[in-house]
């Protein structure tokens, strides 16, 4: 039986066997190689022990960040109040703040994608601009932002605005513009005047697939946060990698990386189930 | 120039016993020319000056060959689009753009698909009774009870359960989902009521079901219809009057009216055939076949 047959039907077993095999493979590769590494020298650091990786991870949850003011007694601590005033849990706020506040921006650019494809004044008076502002390569703007902003919150805020807010106007113009030309005829003959038509029938109708272009495009997202966190910033998690890079510090940067991941894959997950809870229609259909 | 008049094989006056005798235009259409261009090519012309008279309370199908400007000639109705040259008046007036006096049932998207078998029933209702600011109203649940309380009564008349009230479109069948549509247009009392091929995607079965349901509905309401379809035999069988667009001159140079022609109400078969082929020849006049003659459904 070849395995390149278009009507082959794996078993379920074979499927979660195969689904795995790359991920089993690359741990125990690593951690093969790993253990060469440290049998020749004891102090490499370069592919840190899952043991020293455990041990840095546990330091970055349970100690207390270097800018926090030392308590009367960190044993006595809880474990909530430990995790709380961690470099890990510190950093990750930081981090998540930025990026709900750049999200809560996007919104504006659905509306405006969505104004550009319903109202022909407004989609001329944008369209080229924002076609010609989407081939702008956001990270070379970095520089002018930081002039423009300074070094602070807002720079980078405006950083992820800038790189993905074109990409959702247009998705969300070009969205619009999908919506069949009957339903909107249809409105009319019901009694909805523009703005009704636009809210109630086409935002509606275009908000789940708005919803997973904006869940597409997350790791744009991060890109440009981690990029701005990275050259300018007092925390956050890319500062964190940023900051370790320079003390070959990997027994604590693949664990932030993969706590990176996670972070995204949990947003991911949560924002399709939002979605399909939100539209059951939409999933459905 | 020979004028749509001139060129009909037959006109027939409405019968006498018709809602439509003695009364002023519901819908008319003035020599109208639709051409379609685009910039460095020679425009392409569509509909080549047709004028008509419709009558409140006519049922009119139109019929025609592919392509030969019949759903043109219904979006000039619902003013969707307007006309290159000639006018198309509605109770007297000119329009901008569709309103709710024009019901509306396409052939496809027909029903919105984020809302329930009763919230694209209802719709209408909302959006022009409660309206957006309206909904924080104390008003508003007891004008939605009513709302709910009609559109079930006309979920009933278009023979669908309750239960189905809280289906989404995808949930339905292509002729459950046409029932709904026309509930949802019925609802809003349109003076006319335009389907665009509205039965064209159904099985026979299902058709000759909806057919008798349009017509019953249209007996009940008087409402003026324009029915578009490929098929002679289900428009001399829905229709009061079948008119045919077709292009006498060459194929550049638009449709016009071919056939305008009253159908008296009868059950006689022999009659009704006979009206079909007349429709077919002026339709078809080179032998070509519609694209639904074969098989066609009874009502």
């Amino acid at each position: 039986m070849s395995i390149l047959q278009i009507h082959a039907q794996p078993s379920r077993t074979t499927v979660w066997i195969l689904s795995w095999f790359l991920f089993a493979t690359g741990v125990v590769s690593y951690f093969w190689v790993s253990r060469g590494r440290h049998m020749d020298n004891p102090d490499d650091r370069v592919m840190p022990t899952l043991r020293q990786m455990g041990q840095a991870f546990a330091d970055a949850t349970l100690k207390p960040a270097e800018d926090e003011e030392a308590s009367a007694n960190p044993e006595q601590q809880s474990l909530a109040a430990k995790i709380h005033s961690s470099m890990l849990w510190k950093d990750t706020m930081a981090t998540g703040r930025r990026f709900l506040i750049s999200m809560a921006l996007l919104l504006p650019a659905v509306l405006l994608g969505l104004h550009m494809g319903m109202f022909p004044y407004v989609g001329s008076f944008f369209l080229r601009f924002v076609l010609f502002f989407d081939k702008i390569v956001a990270l070379s703007l970095l520089p002018i932002l930081f002039i423009a902003f300074g070094i602070d919150e807002l720079a980078k805020v405006m950083l992820i605005v800038v790189g993905v807010a074109p990409t959702i106007i247009l998705d969300a113009f070009n969205l619009t513009r999908g919506v069949p030309k009957e339903q909107i005829v249809k409105g009319f003959t019901l009694g909805a005047g523009d703005f009704s038509i636009t809210y109630r029938i086409v935002l509606k109708q275009i908000w789940p697939r708005v919803l997973n272009s904006i869940r597409l495009n997350l790791k744009s997202v991060m890109l440009f946060l981690f990029a701005g966190e990275m050259i300018a910033s007092q925390d956050g998690l890319a500062y964190r990698i940023a900051l370790l890079r320079r003390h070959m510090g990997m027994d604590t940067i693949i664990p932030y990386v993969l706590w990176v991941a996670l972070l995204l894959f949990l947003v991911d997950f949560g924002m399709r189930t939002l979605n399909r809870k939100l539209h059951p229609w939409f999933q459905e259909a | 120039m020979a004028t749509a008049r001139t060129m009909l094989d037959e006109k027939t006056a409405p019968p006498s016993h018709s809602p439509i005798a003695g009364t002023r235009s519901m819908i008319c259409i003035q020599d109208v020319v639709v051409e379609y261009g685009q910039a460095g090519k020679p425009s392409k012309r569509i509909l080549n000056g047709v004028s008509l008279d419709i009558h409140p309370g006519e049922f009119i199908s139109i019929v025609g060959q592919t392509g030969c400007g019949k759903s043109t000639l219904l979006r000039l109705v619902l003013a969707e689009e307007m006309p290159t040259r000639g006018q198309v008046l509605v109770e007297g007036s000119p329009r901008k753009q569709p309103d709710r006096r024009c019901g509306y049932v396409p052939q496809k998207y027909s029903l919105f698909p984020d809302r329930t078998v009763l919230e694209n029933i209802t719709f209408g209702l909302e959006v022009t009774e409660i309206g957006i600011f309206g909904s924080f109203s104390p008003a508003r649940r007891v004008r939605r009870h009513e709302f709910r309380s009609e559109a079930i009564g006309y979920l009933r008349r278009m023979g669908l359960r309750e239960s189905d009230a809280v289906k989404y479109p995808h949930q339905l069948s292509g002729g459950m989902q046409q029932r709904v549509a026309i509930a949802q247009a019925l609802i809003m009392r349109p003076k006319i009521l335009l389907m665009d091929e509205a039965f064209s995607a159904l099985d026979p079965g299902t058709r000759a079901g909806m057919q008798r349901l349009i017509k019953d509905l249209w007996r009940e309401t008087g409402t003026t219809i324009l029915f578009v379809t490929h098929n002679p035999r289900e428009a001399v069988i829905l229709a009061t009057r079948v008119i045919a667009l077709g292009r006498t001159a060459g194929d550049d140079d638009g449709a016009n009216v071919v056939l305008d022609l009253s159908i008296p109400e009868t059950g006689d078969e022999l009659e009704i055939a006979r009206q079909v082929r007349r429709v077919e020849q002026s339709t078809f006049p080179t032998g070509a076949e519609s694209d639904e003659q074969t098989g066609a459904p009874e009502i």
